[in-house]
């Protein structure tokens, strides 16, 4: 990752934080003084490069893991606002990223019992619960939205 | 990469799939924290694939399942 895209990979997530969503290419434009082109061109190449995810039928941002930019089953409120994350690991993640406490919102997705977890200080408040991953690493990145 | 009750709601859940790894949730959070802790800041840099398994790898997730490509 070259400099440039470096610049416009961490504004791009300042963004995202600061607006509780992701930003557009024009508000991303804003930031770096690009243009709105070449910020979509950038996020492709940080797209190929995992550094975010796009939307391939829009070309906006659909990740910015571990936030996700659409609706999905795990939400989590920290540092003042609600958050969506990819999965479970990255509702967790959107705690460690603030670098804040914070309550994450699921379900079972067997039986769709409601799950909520506090995350303080690191550390969940349910020791009750299970992790499961069903695709190996090696294989993430084949299909990150299925992963 | 779901949260679930218990095994037993695992198990129905893959309805025969070949199942994947189970951690406790604990274990997740640790996981959660190495792996994104620096992703808004501003010096962030790419994870090298080595920083990755290494985060994995102190965590004891090993094997065939938890090895990068």
């Amino acid at each position: 990752m070259d400099a440039r895209d470096l610049e416009l990979r961490n504004a791009t997530y300042r963004r995202f934080v600061e607006l509780g969503r992701a930003p557009t290419a024009d508000e991303a434009a804003a930031v770096v003084h690009w243009t709105a082109e070449e910020v979509r061109a950038g996020w492709q190449r940080l797209h190929q490069q995992h550094a975010l995810v796009l939307n391939p039928a829009t070309a906006e941002i659909r990740m910015a893991n571990p936030f996700s930019a659409v609706p999905t089953a795990y939400r989590v409120h920290a540092a003042g606002r609600w958050w969506y994350a990819n999965c479970a690991w990255d509702a967790v993640g959107v705690c460690a990223a603030l670098k804040a406490d914070g309550r994450v919102e699921a379900s079972c997705p067997d039986c769709g019992e409601p799950l909520v977890v506090h995350v303080r200080n690191q550390q969940p408040d349910r020791t009750d619960l299970l992790f499961h991953c069903l695709v190996s690493a090696a294989h993430w990145w084949d299909d990150i939205v299925y992963t | 990469m779901n949260l679930f009750r218990s095994e037993e709601h695992v198990a129905r859940w893959l309805g025969g799939r070949k199942p994947g790894a189970t951690i406790a949730l604990a274990k997740l959070s640790e996981l959660a924290h190495a792996w994104w802790a620096d992703r808004v800041s501003p010096d962030w840099r790419p994870h090298t694939r080595e920083q990755n398994q290494a985060i994995l790898d102190r965590l004891d997730l090993r094997g065939d399942f938890w090895r990068l490509p």
